[in-house]
């Protein structure tokens, strides 16, 4: 069986809300079914098969091909099954998703992977603001699984960040790991201003020295254990994070943020 | 046009008519007596073994003023789960705990509401209190002004100003807001929790001002009597959720000597502090309280189970409670140094004991007072629970069998402190129609609605009768406002526009010197612009002022 392809045919003026072609919502459906189902895009509701050239049948392998910008929430509470995009993503990538992989070419939008709950994000470009972080106004994002981006990502990465894995092999924009309550975001990049602004409990995890807001305190250098185990459940991924020769078990260690309960640390790569 | 509702079973209370085979007739808007045989019937609608009551009015429900839109920024979640689409006959919105304006009035009037009055207007912000009413159509909108905690008034008792001096204030407050009555909000308390207070009980002095919550209730209740304003003192007490709060409510009663006056949300002022949690229903004495003293009426405030935000003017009990804030968020405020607001989501669950019992003291309140003329249905919309909760609590009202199954599935610890299953009382829909149509309308002094007797409005709503009460009143078949159809099986097919209902008392106008120089010297706004005119409800075109006679006005 051939993995179903939803090959892009033209690009809309306005944004698409891909959330209705996720695997597990597809499961069982002929694929006269799948090409009559309507996406919203603006105001307007367009079929499938007048946006997408669709082939292929297995619904729990599914590829997007020619993918640009506007197609929003692409694996929306994905549940199972695995989504590859040829191209970029819009915003909203993986919103709320519960297991699976998803990985794209391009670059993702804003709010990508945004409160995910467990399962595999790939994002081989750039990533924008809001990465693995809360909706406005929620006070959880991202509570488990794992991200990894091979270029840069954008503000806020890790905002209200639960729980799970944000990996970034590029460079962190501003706010990087704002208002994060736990879990891990590692940047072998630079990051911007106000690291960790409000963080309250969690790790993040720097190769490069940051500008660090005068709300974290400096605890001093450490040899810590659990780094090599860290990195050694890195191996597996097809990414830098993989490479023995980044990884590192020394550092100095600031706690933070101050203003608010400060049981959160920014480990520092020493040498 | 005439039209024709032909062979509806009438419960028109207001008339004494308690469920008989009646026509009605409707021309230019009115109910009109039949015109007679040779007159031309241009639609008629045939409602044998149909209900018909006159439209539904909420005498308390926040849907206006700055808090609502407070709540709807802090809870974007809430607005996501409940998208509303647009139809032909209505516009976008958002639903839900805090709906859009919009949702607003079509989902009132898809349970045959025709009328809802926000009870908590800042004179300070009743013009944005009003644009935003003026936003939900198919509603009757009113206000109630809020005064207790303001600068000027505090001030004037301070200053021992006689009665006359703060008649004239609340007259004049009360046109410049454009309301139909008076509402005091934990009197003094809003202030005093700014001096650093965060408890006020009835005799206790704000520390600023030296004024107690009994004075200043006093002195309110005297003016709207003296003004002749139909609507009685609106009273939101002291000590709101407090376990032992039913002594204060007692004592409020006592104290308030006979003069009229509406206890609202009265359940969250009836708790003692009996058993092992400290927390016991006080619902028998307060209704007893109530059934003893006719000058007194209450709204219930019913608690219902699920997902609401609380939106109060009560920033001190606001800020005590907001540690039970879920999800864990909240919002409490300074307005324009003359008033408070607190927003504070709640979750009310049926296995947590507090909120079990708090459940059951509102049945209790409602079952155990007699007089249905004198309690009206309420869930302080959106404090209790969101409005569109009212079918199932008037199906739990009107079936003993039902509430006794919900009643076994809350903590089982409330259900010991409860009595609610020893009472064999079930509402009858004429009671409920004096509850929801002609009690209210009586209560808040409105001429010409909710009654379907000839020269009344006709708004009127037709359920089929359904021995599921909540699936009756969820959905009825038609809803007529002012005439028009605008709803036809639980959905709005048509949408217009309410009237704004207000009273006009007279003040003496040279007190508006004195007034000018305070708010020159005080206030954020010139007095001019503080006083809102007319024509800023007629001017865009879709809204007017409709207003009540006083008391012993001809009209």
């Amino acid at each position: 069986m051939s993995a179903l392809t939803f090959s892009l045919i033209h690009r809309p003026d306005q944004r698409v809300d891909m959330s209705p072609l996720v695997c597990h919502l597809l499961k069982d459906m002929e694929p006269a079914q799948i090409a009559a189902i309507e996406l919203q895009s603006g105001k307007r509701k367009i079929r499938v098969d007048e946006l997408f050239k669709v082939s292929g049948s297995d619904t729990q392998q599914i590829v997007i091909e020619n993918s640009f910008g506007k197609l929003d929430f692409i694996g929306k509470e994905l549940d199972g099954g695995s989504i590859k995009v040829e191209g970029d993503a819009g915003a909203y990538l993986g919103l709320g998703m519960k297991s699976g992989e998803i990985s794209v070419m391009g670059n993702a939008g804003i709010y990508a992977a945004c409160e995910m709950k467990k399962g595999f994000v790939t994002i081989a470009g750039d990533a924008g603001d809001f990465l693995g972080a809360a909706l406005p106004g929620n006070k959880m994002g991202m509570k488990g699984g794992t991200v990894l981006v091979k270029g840069n990502v954008g503000e806020r990465a890790g905002d209200h960040m639960r729980r799970g894995n944000i990996l970034i092999e590029g460079n962190a924009g501003d706010y990087c790991g704002s208002r994060m309550t736990a879990g891990t975001i590692a940047v072998m990049g630079k990051t911007g201003r106000n690291l960790g602004y409000a963080m309250r409990r969690g790790t993040l995890l720097l190769w490069n020295q940051p500008v660090l807001p005068a709300s974290f305190n400096d605890c001093g250098a450490h040899t810590l254990a659990f780094l090599p185990i860290l990195f050694t459940s890195f191996r597996k991924l097809n990414s830098k994070f993989a490479d023995a020769s980044v990884a590192f078990n020394r550092v100095q260690r600031y706690a933070g943020d101050m203003s608010e309960i400060g049981r959160g640390e920014v480990l520092i790569k020493i040498g | 046009m005439l039209i024709k509702l032909t062979g509806g079973t009438v419960y028109d209370p207001a008339s004494g008519i308690d469920g008989k085979k009646q026509d009605i007739y409707i021309k230019d808007g009115r109910i009109v007596n039949q015109p007679g045989p040779d007159v031309q019937i241009d639609k008629e609608y045939d409602l044998s073994g149909k209900v018909v009551m006159s439209g539904a009015i909420d005498m308390h429900t926040h849907i206006g003023g700055g808090k609502g839109n407070i709540a709807r920024t802090l809870l974007p979640e809430d607005h996501r789960m409940d998208p509303v689409h647009r139809t032909d006959a209505t516009r976008s919105g958002t639903g839900h705990a805090m709906p859009s304006t919009f949702v607003t009035g079509y989902r009132y009037a898809e349970m045959g509401y025709t009328a809802g009055f926000e009870p908590a207007v800042l004179a300070v912000n009743a013009r944005q209190a009003h644009m935003e009413m003026a936003d939900i159509p198919i509603l009757d909108k009113g206000g109630y002004v809020m005064l207790g905690s303001d600068d000027y008034l505090l001030r004037m008792l301070t200053a021992k100003k006689d009665q006359k001096a703060i008649n004239d204030y609340v007259a004049w407050t009360l046109q410049a807001a454009k309301g139909i009555g008076i509402k005091v909000v934990n009197p003094g308390g809003i202030s005093a929790f700014k001096f650093n207070q965060r408890k006020l009980d009835l005799d206790e002095k704000n520390s600023h001002y030296g004024v107690s919550p009994r004075e200043i209730l006093q002195v309110l209740a005297t003016a709207v009597k003296q003004l002749g304003i139909t609507h009685p003192l609106h009273v939101h007490g002291c000590n709101l959720g407090v376990p032992g709060n039913m002594n204060t409510t007692l004592d409020t009663i006592q104290g308030i000597g006979g003069l009229p006056m509406h206890l609202t949300h009265i359940q969250f002022h009836s708790y003692g502090t009996e058993g092992d949690f400290k927390f016991s229903s006080g619902a028998a004495q307060i209704a007893e309280a109530v059934n003893r003293n006719k000058n007194i009426t209450i709204d219930v405030g019913q608690v219902l189970f699920g997902q609401t935000v609380t939106a109060s003017g009560d920033n001190m009990r606001q800020h005590a409670n907001h540690k039970h804030a879920s999800p864990n968020k909240w919002v409490c405020m300074d307005i324009e140094c003359d008033a408070g607001c607190g927003v504070v989501p709640f979750k009310y669950k049926d296995q947590n004991f507090v909120n079990a019992l708090q459940w059951a003291i509102g049945l209790e309140t409602f079952l155990l007072v007699d007089d249905p003329w004198r309690i009206f249905l309420t869930t302080d919309h959106p404090n209790g629970a969101p409005f569109t909760s009212y079918p199932h609590l008037i199906r739990l009202l009107m079936d003993k069998s039902f509430r006794n199954d919900m009643l076994a599935t809350i903590h089982p610890e409330a259900q010991k402190m409860t009595t609610l299953a020893s009472i064999d009382r079930e509402y009858s829909l004429q009671e409920i129609a004096i509850m929801t149509r002609a009690g209210a309308a009586r209560l808040i002094g409105l001429q010409d609605r909710g009654g379907l007797s000839a020269g009344n409005w006709a708004d009127i709503t037709v359920y089929t009768d359904n021995a599921d009460r909540e699936k009756m009143f969820a959905k009825p078949d038609y809803v007529f406002k002012d005439g028009e159809l605008v709803v036809r099986d639980g959905t709005v097919v048509h949408s217009k526009w309410g009237t704004t209902h207000i009273v006009k008392p007279d003040w003496d106008p040279s007190i508006e010197k004195d007034l000018q120089k305070y708010f020159d010297r005080f206030l954020t706004m010139k007095v001019g612009n503080f006083k809102i005119s007319d024509d800023e409800f007629t001017d865009i075109g879709r809204g007017s002022l409709t207003a009540h006679p006083l008391k012993g006005e001809v009209a």
